[in-house]
């Protein structure tokens, strides 16, 4: 299905990486090393992805001060592609992609299209965030966005931050926030102080986390920030300072329990309830997939190599399931290898040597992630939770009672919701609200493979008609034949 | 729009690791804003205060930066003729931030 | 076993099986039903989520073929009234229609097709761009020509399922969604409509093949051969913009559809196609025709150039071998019918389903109805 018209405009190389995070980035040094052309794209402004965001443009390290463990890797990876001389399209957005694997890329200069003969799709998550009350007010924020103001743009959230949700993210942003001189009001953690244990075995896998864990919780413990397990956030209001945050205890469900609320007065609440896979991609390419709780929701089905049902198409990181920065950079070399070997270009030996060695690698990193992942898995309590009055796509303002109203008359899937009541028709697409109106759904109609995704669709982000349509004069429309009279 | 709390504008930057771009000024509607050069405008913004970046559609309740990454679509602001994501945005000196409300107000 | 046996198993017997739940279809059950019959809808899928639940929605007389205006005059007043006689509304709206002219051929393409729809009762004035841009100010400078109309408008297609459910189930019909019809045994006393998975066989009096680009797999089943060709559809949504037009567009070529919601979002049709078929359905836009497209639509609207696209979506338009609806008699079967291929088969859905209902219930229809026999033999016209 090429395009003849404009096939003089298309680079063709072998292998297209989206996404330089930890996946990525590695997947492209082994390309590379092995030989492949290779491209890698990321609209961020350099190689990292979240887990080692970049700093922005302009800023740099102070030297003499020491820095934590993620700048120095990602600072160490971002040297490496450097040295390597890998091509990377960063600040640029991918908007489309064809069954060919043709990329159309937006750049500053206007849209561009390359013509891979694979194409390895390492883009990571999105955060969960299952609504409450009073969640879409500004100064409400993911973990992940506290993250990036934190760690990237260097600022803090707020004066006083609530820091609420499930998963590791917790503990991290709750520190980040006292590291950068920040208070932390409370730590409210839907997981209990068992569900922690209970990662533990796991957790021995990586004693260096296990201790910066541990070291994580003395410092809370130190600075007198109230952590409070078994408790979710009921409602958010706005006040003149900032917000007032009722918490309540919740069951192992993340249900609440009756009870009375604490109430913590902050002026910024961050809250995030784990990680979800972006499919984005691998939807629109049509490939195959299944619900995995246990990896964040709807992944792409994959072999351990990342190859997916759809030939020359290859999934790493935590896009194909969440496992953890670690486990993500050898998935990344695992999808480099199958590629270099599915395009002919390494021995048999070579790649059996290196495919052993490398799943080896990102053994005990898995179990981590893992690990990590049950933590972040979604609680069907907190989602069955939301109120009626409770926004669920952010987009178009569709409450909960909406989505009721339009599964009572009859809407039994994910699409069908959409068409009922335009949650999902906003220019997020879905990415927001998805896995949590899914789960909702889901509540009625049974399982989520019966309420399936969302269509996939381009664009992958909105783009504007002018970058696509570029310069041109009315001769320049390719008029297909009139319609009939 | 702006609904700052109490203190200085620039007190929510953190300096202790990092040396910053170039300090400047950009404008959102019409107002000067300081920054640094590099950080998107939706930090900028958040930094000096200014949190509310537009009215959700149909219930018109304020909306500000969420996600920080580009996915949610909830900062949306006008650059030049472009309606884009202000945390995708990296400030720039003289830089024009028009909200979509004060743009709403002052079109034809 | 055969149709008889069968028909001799414990169930409902209905006076008539409609099969696809598309606007026509849905609108053959309504009408059926209010006349007092006793009518099983079915789809594969839920209703109106094939092309009635994802076209553009134009109700205009610019797009629909010359000899077709008059019918869709009749069911441009049908959604208008929706409230009515559907009982909810699909966001129908009036707004005047007018078709673009940017270059000499095109002017007079433009005035032959206006011509032709004049003819055919439909009130189309040729007017001068100063005219044009009073209508609508925000046309690109280099307009030429443009045909006026105000009988056009639009209507929201996506909430024509949630509309026609509610109709259709407080007019008694039984609807039987995710039921994917595998074959159909016709006898005597009627049809015997089978389904792979758990939906027991229906048996009708009577049948109606209401399956849009399905009905050629439909009409294969009751032993008959009439291809239907499949128009893959590209389709663009904007996100909320301010307000940048207020009428409906299209080009001379009929190669462009073009409005703003209410809500905001502008829809950006014209029949520019993708790749697809029948059984995957739209699977991919071509890249030249999403630019072509996206072009015309900023040429006429330069306003349009900055909006930022949130979906690029297909879907399936049916089309025989002339051009021309398919409804009426299925040849050779006896108490068969089939309805369809209607070109801007939305905007004519509601009325063309009243009329099968009419020819269906012996009545004389309002419209003459377009013989399926016509098509027997009738080669496809070669791309």
């Amino acid at each position: 299905m090429t395009n003849e018209a404009d096939s003089s405009a298309l680079h063709k190389i072998d292998l297209m990486i989206m996404g330089a995070g930890p996946a990525g980035a590695r997947a492209a040094l082994r390309a590379k090393a092995s030989g492949l052309r290779v491209v890698l794209v990321d609209e961020n402004n350099d190689a990292g992805g979240q887990v080692w965001r970049p700093l922005p443009d302009g800023f740099s390290r102070l030297s003499g001060v020491a820095s934590s463990a993620e700048a120095r890797d990602g600072d160490a990876l971002r040297l490496e592609l450097r040295k390597a001389g890998v091509v990377c399209l960063f600040g640029h957005k991918v908007w489309n992609i064809g069954s060919d694997l043709r990329t159309d890329v937006i750049s500053p200069e206007g849209s561009v299209s390359w013509l891979p003969s694979a194409l390895l799709v390492a883009t990571g998550t999105t955060e969960r965030v299952i609504p409450f009350t009073g969640w879409t007010a500004p100064g409400v924020m993911g973990l992940a966005a506290a993250t990036i103001l934190l760690k990237s743009q260097n600022m803090l959230p707020g004066r006083s931050t609530l820091v609420a949700g499930n998963g590791p993210l917790l503990l991290a942003v709750a520190n980040g926030i006292l590291k950068a001189g920040g208070q932390v009001a409370a730590v409210i953690d839907l997981a209990s102080r068992t569900d922690w244990m209970l990662t533990l075995p796991a957790l021995k896998a990586r004693p260096d986390l296990l201790w910066q864990g541990l070291r994580w919780q003395a410092n809370l413990r130190l600075a007198g920030v109230p952590v409070l397990y078994r408790h979710g956030i009921d409602s958010v209001v706005s006040t003149p300072q900032g917000f007032d945050a009722h918490v309540k205890p919740v069951d192992s469900s993340g249900a609440p329990l009756s009870g009375a609320a604490r109430v913590f007065s902050v002026d910024c609440v961050t809250v995030g309830h784990g990680l979800v896979p972006g499919t984005d991609v691998t939807r629109l390419l049509r490939a195959r997939h299944r619900y995995a709780a246990e990896s964040g929701g709807w992944i792409a089905e994959s072999d351990e190599m990342g190859r997916t049902s759809v030939k020359g198409l290859y999934v790493a990181g935590d896009g194909a399931g969440v496992a953890g920065a670690a486990a993500a950079g050898a998935h990344g070399e695992l999808a480099a290898l199958a590629c270099a070997n599915d395009l002919g270009r390494i021995s048999t030996e070579h790649y059996s040597r290196e495919r052993t060695a490398l799943l080896s690698q990102r053994r005990k990193p898995a179990l981590f992630g893992r690990a990590m992942a049950g933590l972040m898995a979604l609680r069907e309590g907190a989602v069955a939770a939301i109120k009626p009055e409770t926004i669920v796509c952010r987009c178009e303002d569709v409450t909960r009672a909406e989505i009721d109203a339009a599964v009572h008359e009859g809407a039994r899937d994910l699409n069908q919701l959409k068409a009922w009541t335009r949650c999902g028709m906003g220019p997020c697409q879905g990415r927001t609200c998805s896995d949590v109106a899914g789960a909702l759904l889901a509540i009625h109609v049974g399982s989520r493979e019966d309420v399936g995704c969302f269509t996939g669709r381009a664009p992958l982000r909105p783009v504007s008609l002018a970058e696509v349509a570029g310069q041109y004069t009315y001769a320049d429309i390719p008029i297909p034949k009139a319609a009939p009279l | 729009m702006t609904n700052s709390s109490s203190g200085s504008k620039m007190s929510m930057r953190v300096d202790k690791a990092v040396h910053r771009g170039q300090a400047l000024q950009f404008t959102v509607d019409d107002q000067a804003v300081a920054a640094f050069a590099g950080e998107s405008v939706a930090a900028a913004l958040f930094a000096a205060g200014q949190r509310e970046l537009r009215e959700s559609p149909r219930d018109s309740s304020p909306r500000g930066m969420f996600c920080m990454m580009g996915s949610c679509q909830e900062c949306l602001v006008w650059v030049g003729l472009r309606q884009v994501p202000a945390c995708q945005i990296p400030v720039t000196e003289g830089l024009a931030v028009q909200t979509l409300t004060f743009r709403r107000q002052h079109l034809d | 076993m055969t149709a008889s046996a069968k028909a001799l198993e414990s169930g409902k017997d209905y006076d008539t099986l409609v099969i696809g739940g598309g606007v026509m279809g849905c609108s053959t059950a309504l009408h059926l039903a209010r006349a007092g019959m006793q009518v099983a809808l079915v789809d594969r899928g839920a209703l109106c989520r094939e092309a009635s639940g994802v076209n553009a929605g134009t109700l205009t007389l610019h797009m629909t073929r010359a000899s077709l205006v008059p019918y869709a005059m009749r069911a441009w007043q049908m959604w208008m009234d929706a409230e009515n006689w559907l009982g909810m509304d699909v966001l129908a709206k009036q707004a005047p229609g007018l078709t673009l002219a940017f270059t000499q051929d095109e002017c007079e393409l433009l005035t032959l097709r206006a011509n032709a729809r004049r003819e055919q009762g439909a009130p189309i004035e040729i007017i001068s761009p100063e005219r044009a841009r009073q209508i609508e100010p925000g046309l690109h400078p280099g307009l030429l020509m443009a045909g006026y109309c105000e009988i056009d408008g639009y209507a929201s297609a996506y909430l024509t399922g949630r509309a026609m459910t509610h109709a259709l189930r407080n007019a008694g019909v039984d609807i039987f969604e995710n039921s994917a019809v595998e074959s159909i045994d016709s006898g005597d006393c009627g049809h015997i409509a089978n389904f792979d998975g758990k939906q027991a066989p229906l048996r009708g009096r009577r049948i109606v093949l209401a399956g849009g680009v399905w009905i050629e797999n439909m009409l294969a089943m009751l032993g008959v051969q009439i291809p239907i060709k499949v128009l893959i559809n590209q389709l663009i949504i904007t996100e909320r913009i301010r307000p940048v037009m207020r009428s409906v567009l299209s080009v001379a070529n009929g190669l462009l559809s073009l409005k703003q919601f209410a809500n905001g979002t502008v829809l950006i049709g014209g029949g520019w196609q993708g790749d697809g078929n029948r059984d995957q359905g739209g699977i991919e836009s071509r890249p030249q025709n999403l630019v072509g497209n996206m072009r015309l639509a900023a040429y006429a609207v330069p306003a349009l150039a900055e909006a930022r696209v949130a979906r690029v979506w297909l879907g399936l338009e049916a089309e025989t071998a002339d051009a021309m609806p398919i409804i009426g008699d299925v040849p050779g079967v006896a108490n068969a019918y089939v309805v369809g291929s209607a070109h801007s088969g939305y905007t004519s859905g509601p009325f063309m389903g009243r009329i099968m209902a009419q020819h269906i219930l012996c009545q004389p229809t309002d419209l003459p109805i377009f013989n399926p026999a016509r098509l027997l033999g009738m080669p496809m016209p070669v791309a």
